[in-house]
């Protein structure tokens, strides 16, 4: 058979062939969805969690007035109470470019970031205590023996914040990957139902063309390209979806866990997709060689 | 063009054919008459390529394809017109594509396949029906169309069983002298048929008749107008079974066929 009766008759698949087609194009549309979403997801769950993964438990806010040598006395104090693990010092240019840093980029935030200046923040010292058992206890007398120091003007206790933080997302990814296994066996078993469905109106066509004289790649290869177009098309149907859709999704996530929103990491990027769409299409291919049984004798 | 050497084919129920040696030359029709279970159907499928022989040997042009890999069998089947005991035709596509199909296989360009469809369709049957999806055809229009498609080209060989099963009068005269003119263009055709009176009917066109009980031919080995073995396995034998060329015709060598 010519490459012009190949694609001819790719392009001219049977009714019930172009339903299962139909359905395996959905099925990468679906299948697509939750392999970005699981990728972007992740993404987003390790930026929370390296927030998290600061351990920061007690932060105590200098007044203006303390001497450079006051503070480090203070630092130098606190590196050398039992239990303290981390001691920073956070002058107040790094705490600009933190805040610089964690706000997404808008029109609205830029000009606002832009007016700020490092004289705005006050220097602070970040403590970061061993973990243990007993550590929200020792986290708030920390808290209490500081905000009793003269230089101190405020402390705050991030211990309990963190902690529930920490926990949501551990809940979250959890039930992230639950979704996604059920998303994905969901998808899996649509895909394989419609290949099974595909293989069945193929199977008296394949068993017409072995009498014809047909090669079983030649037999085999209108549903090899007519599979691998759609988990072409399937992959990038869910890239623009996730392309559009995803930044609303994340912000809501990330509103209602309070969450400050990230500046990185919103969309798959060029080659992220490129290797979506090859994955998608080499699957579909292989699907279709699967759909096509090829019976070397015919009964008689 | 086809010989069966000693050919036995097992079934299920016990041997469908024991010992067949049967010979088919270019430009012959040959009928082979049987009662039902006679193992008609299986030596045609065995003659067509469709199912392999479980001893003998069956020579095609050049080669046996009892022992070609099963990759090689499609270039053989291409070069055959088998209508087998069920007409085969995928339902879902038009009667003008099911016998396309057959060309298409063989290379031909999409435009000279239509044509050469369209001229087969109306020979065998009606050119009304070209459209018409394969599924919305009775049996017996399905049988005629099935028959267009194992005639057009013509290929080399046609291998047709019970062609016309359950066809009436007109269909019958039609199906025969698409058979005759077949055997006209240099095919070797190879017809079974159970029903006596269409059997003296190729008969009377010129066929020559074999007949086939119990899986055996009655009256020994039933060969044509075919070369000897020693031709078959020749010194072209090691070529690729796509260069393979039909063999001439050669001396008429037979036993156990009845006078045309």
């Amino acid at each position: 058979m010519t490459v012009a009766w190949i694609l001819r008759r790719a392009r001219r698949p049977s009714a019930s062939a172009r339903r299962a087609l139909w359905a395996a194009a959905g099925s990468f549309v679906v299948l697509g969805l939750v392999c970005g979403a699981t990728v972007l997801g992740l993404r987003a769950t390790r930026g929370w969690m390296s927030t998290v993964g600061r351990s920061v438990h007690v932060i105590a806010f200098l007044r203006d007035e303390m001497e450079s040598d006051q503070v480090s006395q203070l630092a130098d104090l606190l590196r050398r109470r039992p239990g303290v693990a981390r001691v920073h010092l956070v002058e107040p240019a790094e705490a600009l470019a933190r805040l610089r840093d964690a706000a997404r980029p808008s029109p609205a935030t830029d000009s606002w970031l832009n007016d700020l200046e490092p004289g705005y923040f006050p220097r602070s010292i970040e403590v970061a205590l061993a973990p243990s058992a007993d550590l929200p206890q020792r986290a708030a007398e920390l808290s209490r023996r500081l905000r009793g120091l003269a230089g101190v003007a405020q402390v705050d206790a991030m211990t309990n914040g963190v902690a529930r933080l920490a926990a949501w997302v551990r809940f979250g990814q959890r039930l992230g990957w639950a979704v996604v296994l059920a998303a994905g066996i969901a998808a899996l078993s649509f895909l394989v139902s419609a290949v099974v469905r595909g293989r069945e109106a193929r199977r008296r066509q394949a068993q017409v063309l072995v009498i014809l004289g047909e090669t079983a790649g030649n037999i085999r290869l209108p549903a090899n390209i007519a599979l691998a177009v759609a988990g072409l098309t399937g992959a990038f149907v869910a890239l623009v979806v996730l392309r559009i859709a995803w930044p609303a999704l994340l912000a809501a996530v990330e509103g209602a866990l309070g969450i400050i929103p990230m500046p990185a990491g919103l969309f798959l990027g060029f080659w992220e997709s490129a290797v979506a769409l090859l994955a998608a299409s080499t699957f579909g291919w292989v699907l279709g060689y699967l759909s096509t049984p090829v019976p070397g004798w015919v009964d008689a | 063009m086809i010989w069966l050497e000693g050919v036995s084919y097992l079934r299920a129920g016990g041997p469908a054919l024991e010992d067949v040696t049967l010979g088919v030359s270019r430009g012959e029709l040959v009928v082979v008459q049987g009662p039902t279970g006679s193992g008609k159907s299986s030596l045609l499928a065995v003659a067509a390529g469709a199912q392999a022989p479980d001893s003998g040997a069956v020579w095609i042009a050049e080669r046996n394809i009892a022992g070609l890999q099963a990759s090689s069998l499609p270039y053989v089947r291409r070069n055959i017109g088998y209508l087998p005991p069920e007409p085969l035709l995928i339902p879902d596509e038009t009667v003008l594509e099911n016998i396309m199909l057959a060309l298409a296989v063989r290379g031909e360009s999409i435009d000279s396949a239509e044509a050469d469809a369209r001229e087969t369709l109306a020979m065998v049957a009606d050119s009304a029906w070209e459209g018409r999806l394969a599924r919305s055809l009775s049996t017996g229009q399905q049988r005629l169309v099935a028959l267009a498609r194992a005639l057009v080209g013509p290929p080399s060989l046609v291998v047709v069983d019970e062609p016309a099963s359950g066809l009436g009068g007109d269909d019958r005269k039609g199906i025969a002298s698409a058979l005759v003119w077949a055997r006209d263009c240099g095919c070797a055709v190879l017809c079974a048929t159970s029903d006596p009176a269409f059997a003296q009917m190729l008969v009377d066109e010129g066929g020559r008749r074999v007949h086939l009980e119990g899986g055996r031919m009655a009256g020994g080995p039933a060969i044509g107008l075919v070369p000897t073995p020693a031709g078959f396995a020749g010194e072209n034998a090691s070529e690729d079974a796509e260069s393979a060329e039909p063999i001439p015709s050669s001396d008429r060598r037979s036993s156990g066929e009845e006078p045309s």
